[in-house]
């Protein structure tokens, strides 16, 4: 007879284990488009924890704990540090980090570390704190030290940040999150990566992208800058010369 | 109001930049001066990347000059022949200003070496123009005749070869100075983003000794052509040249400029001149300040590429 029961509760174990769970997600814009008068812009996260198709549960049982990571795009970024060199402080060492994400917010339902394990958070490259790798040319220690002060500049920007409490549970298995992005944010395509976890395991993922792009003048002024600089800054002098008779002219000085 | 500035990539205050364009315009026109050494200081105070500050205000600098050239221009009050040479040799400085630009952007040290030039530039030019209007106030009030030139008087720069004859301003001095004055002001210009008419007026009085009847038009003719070309070159050079930023300076300082020259009537020489010093001698102390304190963060950081180094 014991043995029978456990049986039962081996085969109920396997069933159980078997059930797999899908995400279905949504962002609120997959395009921000900067325009003169963008001075930011509030994303927000939808999403609903659903059996896998072909599963034969008819509902998820939690307790879920979700994980977003939204990244921007990779960027070269210089972190220096000024000593005192004979009364004047002047910047003394830099270690510039290649492929450097110029944004990088995580927003969780819970605290990571009772979420999951360090391991888990590492592998899948979730902490903002992990984001300096090591540059050959400047060292190991060199590579952490600046490393760790480059991140704290980036959370004081807004760059950089975790808010654990950061994603709400509607229900039992749909969540909502919301995030804003800052005006100065780094153009460019942002990846938000979704983590649902259940008993410390990773049960489901997501990626969705979006972009941060400038349109119309804004757009077409970055573009001929970078494009036709030598045009540009004709028409930057033409402007100026004409402004500058207008002004004389309107003044009668 | 909030206003996106596309090279900066930073969202500001619109009424900000015009009322500083604005204010630094009246002070400019209240001077004479172009105002490109309050403006791009006020401009990196306030947060702007050093490099689109400079390469924005130059841009800036040729609008609040552009007007008053134009009217000297009509009174015939630019020696056309001295303003060639000075605009070739401050192009040919201001290549090398903005090489100097991208390489200390390069190294790091962009920020130190701006803050050192306009120390010493607006430490120097302010302590003179200080000590020169103390003294001639005191003069005058002692009941001293001051005089306003001293004509035809020699000194060794007058003796360099090369000598070239200056109808307009009665001159027939050589080239050297000439060349090295405008080689010097379009490199210092083009780094520091300043029209450098404040450097320029002095130098063409008291060391080429040019009458005063040509020596503002053509130090304005020069600073627009100048900057003209300095603006073409961070453009292409640094790509930092913000168009937005400098059209909302501009208008705040060409409106500016006109009440700034209507106020002029009512102060005399010698009171200006010692207000200009006190002027130009807090912007010196306060780069000399952020030089010498410790730095609230001694880390900092930016972006490695074209546009402004955020």
């Amino acid at each position: 007879m014991r043995r029978v029961l456990l049986a039962v509760l081996v085969v109920l174990l396997a069933a159980s284990s078997a059930s797999a769970e899908r995400l279905v997600s949504q962002l609120s814009t997959d395009l921000i488009e900067i325009t003169s008068s963008y001075t930011g812009q509030r994303l927000t996260f939808f999403g609903s924890i659903e059996p896998d198709a072909g599963a034969e549960q008819r509902f998820v049982e939690g307790p879920f704990h979700v994980v977003i990571v939204v990244t921007g795009p990779a960027q070269a970024r210089v972190a220096r540090q000024k000593t005192n060199v004979f009364g004047i402080w002047i910047n003394t060492d830099q270690v510039v980090f290649e492929g450097f994400p110029g944004y990088f917010q995580v927003l969780s339902s819970g605290r990571l570390l009772d979420i999951t394990s360090p391991t888990t958070l590492a592998i899948e490259n979730i902490l903002p704190e992990a984001q300096p790798t090591l540059q050959d040319e400047a060292g190991w220690w060199k590579s952490s030290v600046f490393g760790r002060e480059l991140v704290r500049l980036m959370t004081q920007k807004g760059f950089f940040g975790l808010n654990e409490s950061g994603v709400q549970f509607l229900s039992n298995s749909t969540y909502a999150a919301r995030l804003t992005l800052p005006s100065d944010a780094p153009p460019g395509s942002y990846l938000a990566s979704t983590y649902v976890f259940k008993n410390g395991e990773i049960v489901a993922r997501r990626a969705e992208g979006f972009a941060v792009r400038k349109t119309g003048f804004e757009r077409f002024l970055a573009v001929s800058a970078s494009q036709q600089p030598f045009v540009y800054g004709i028409a930057c002098v033409a402007l100026a010369l004409f402004t500058g008779w207008l002004g004389g002219v309107i003044f009668k000085r | 109001m909030q206003i996106y500035l596309p090279i900066a990539e930073l969202s500001v205050n619109l009424f900000f930049l015009i009322g500083i364009g604005g204010a630094v315009g009246f002070l400019s026109g209240l001077f004479g001066v172009g105002g490109g050494f309050l403006l791009t200081p006020l401009l990196i105070f306030s947060g702007v990347p050093a490099s689109v500050a400079v390469a924005s205000v130059t841009g800036q600098v040729v609008a609040a000059s552009t007007s008053g050239a134009l009217s000297h221009y009509r009174r015939g009050g630019i020696d056309m022949h001295l303003a060639m040479y000075l605009v070739l040799s401050g192009i040919l400085g201001a290549f090398g200003g903005v090489a100097a630009f991208s390489l200390l952007r390069a190294l790091g040290q962009l920020d130190l070496f701006i803050a050192l030039g306009f120390l010493l530039l607006l430490g120097s030019v302010g302590t003179l123009m200080m000590i020169e209007s103390v003294n001639s106030i005191v003069k005058q009030r002692r009941g001293v005749v001051v005089r306003e030139r001293q004509a035809h008087q020699h000194n060794w720069i007058h003796g360099l070869p090369w000598r070239v004859r200056f109808k307009k301003s009665r001159l027939y001095i050589s080239v050297l100075p000439v060349l090295v004055i405008g080689t010097i002001i379009g490199f210092l210009g083009s780094l520091l983003g300043v029209g450098g008419g404040f450097i320029m007026v002095p130098a063409l009085v008291y060391l080429l000794r040019v009458p005063g009847n040509v020596v503002i038009g053509t130090s304005l003719l020069q600073v627009v052509a100048m900057m003209g070309a300095t603006t073409i070159l961070h453009a292409v050079q640094s790509q930092s040249v913000d168009i937005l930023l400098a059209f909302c300076l501009m208008i705040g300082g060409v409106a500016g400029a006109q009440f700034g020259a209507s106020a002029n009537k009512y102060l005399r020489g010698e009171q200006l001149r010692a207000l200009l010093a006190i002027l130009v001698l807090a912007v010196a102390i306060r780069f000399g300040l952020s030089l010498i304190l410790a730095p609230a963060d001694a880390f900092s950081m930016a972006v490695i590429g074209p546009g402004g180094a955020r």
